[in-house]
């Protein structure tokens, strides 16, 4: 039976003028299998719908100024810009409101309320540098209708499964989009050493292949 | 009354509050040290070309992390006061080298710096570098760079002056070693 392999695929640098199933048929069609599952960064899809803005075309307010100085510096909405595209996406009172909440969870030991709250744009957020050039002097959304992209790039593709993926160096691997018979938990696992790799290196698609096997392997000897 | 009072006073502790921690927080403050530059050296040199570059240390001075999210140099040579070339320049991490004149955005975490370099490329308009050379002037860079931290993105252009002799004496050293 075929080994779980995970193969990345290099493309050109991705623009707003490309599609993002087009160029996943350009690049991945002739290596993606019937029982493959095809991932892709979702800095690319998102760059690819044009969610990207110029951190000059935002103009932070009172509340991005101030929120923002209360976020690890090493996040995306440590910066007054970075908080102000959060807040233009998801609306300032709604980030304000789950800042104060989140705050209040914090002081007795809950942690990470705040992105429950925020809406899902704020954890997906790549400030400045956080991607390739062109764009390392963009702020890049996060993707719209993630679950929307999978779904499609599996019809387009005709592969076992889909995922739109935000995965980095630390360890991170977070699932934002995904179609039905993959295993969130399981995916994320197998990404997790990102092998997306870094900008520089051009491979935003990962297909996991033979992943179908796999999984019909493992519940195969669960059956046993 | 004394409800209000009360709100009122912890309202302004709070201000007080947030206000020292943002002070105490700081921010990133990058320092071009351009008194500490290096002088320029003759880089590369043709028939009707030379390449000078020199180094420019920088450094975070501030308590947290900033990005130079674009940096570039601006030259300062009007025809009207020197006209025997055709000048061009740009401006490289010296870690991080690369030709095509763009400048990827870093992060400089706190309290360590780097280097940039600084390319003068001079061509004569008609014939020998080095007699076009002959008459050089001193001259201005301005190195214009942009800076986002936790404040909002500002842009300076601290200015260097380069003397004609620096380039005169580079000439007569010949082409570095790297």
């Amino acid at each position: 039976m075929a080994k779980l392999e995970l193969v990345a695929v290099k493309t050109r640098i991705l623009t707003p003028d490309d599609d993002i199933l087009d160029a996943l048929e350009e690049y991945a069609k002739d290596k993606i299998g019937p029982g493959d599952v095809v991932s892709v960064a979702e800095s690319v899809v998102a760059i690819t719908q044009g969610r990207i803005i110029r951190p000059e075309e935002l103009n932070p307010g009172f509340w991005a100024c101030l929120l923002s100085r209360f976020f690890s510096t090493k996040g995306s909405l440590s910066n007054p810009a970075g908080m102000q595209a959060a807040m233009n996406l998801e609306g300032q009172w709604r980030i304000v409101a789950a800042f104060f909440i989140g705050m209040l969870c914090k002081l007795v030991g809950i942690k990470g309320v705040f992105y429950r709250l925020g809406g899902q744009q704020a954890p997906l957020i790549d400030d400045v540098t956080g991607t390739m050039p062109p764009f390392d002097k963009h702020i890049v959304y996060g993707p719209s209708d993630p679950q929307g992209v999978a779904e499609a790039i599996k019809k387009r593709l005709g592969c076992f499964g889909a995922a739109v993926a935000d995965v980095n160096d630390l360890k991170r691997a977070l699932i934002v989009g995904i179609t039905d018979g993959v295993n969130e938990q399981e995916l994320r696992e197998i990404l997790i050493d990102n092998p997306f790799g870094n900008a520089s290196q051009k491979t935003p698609i990962v297909i996991v292949k033979n992943y179908a096997d796999a999984v019909a392997k493992v519940q195969a000897k669960a059956t046993v | 009354m004394g409800i209000l009072s009360i709100l009122l006073v912890l309202f302004i502790v709070a201000v007080v509050a947030v206000w020292l921690y943002i002070v105490n927080q700081g921010n990133a403050e990058l320092d071009f040290m351009l008194d500490q530059r290096t002088d320029f050296k003759l880089e590369e040199m043709s028939f009707n070309r030379a390449v000078f570059s020199c180094n420019v240390p920088f450094v975070n001075k501030g308590k947290q992390d900033g990005i130079i999210m674009d940096c570039f140099p601006r030259h300062q040579l009007p025809q009207e006061q020197f006209d025997a070339v055709e000048l061009a320049s740009r401006i490289e991490l010296e870690n991080k080298r690369r030709l095509d004149g763009y400048f990827e955005s870093v992060i400089i975490p706190t309290k360590t710096g780097n280097s940039l370099i600084v390319t003068l490329i001079f061509t004569a308009k008609t014939g020998d570098i080095r007699q076009a050379l002959a008459g050089m002037v001193d001259m201005s860079v301005d190195i214009i760079y942009q800076v986002y931290a936790l404040s909002k993105w500002y842009i300076a252009k601290p200015r260097m002056v380069v003397k004609a002799s620096e380039f005169t004496q580079a000439l007569s050293t010949g082409v570095s070693e790297v």
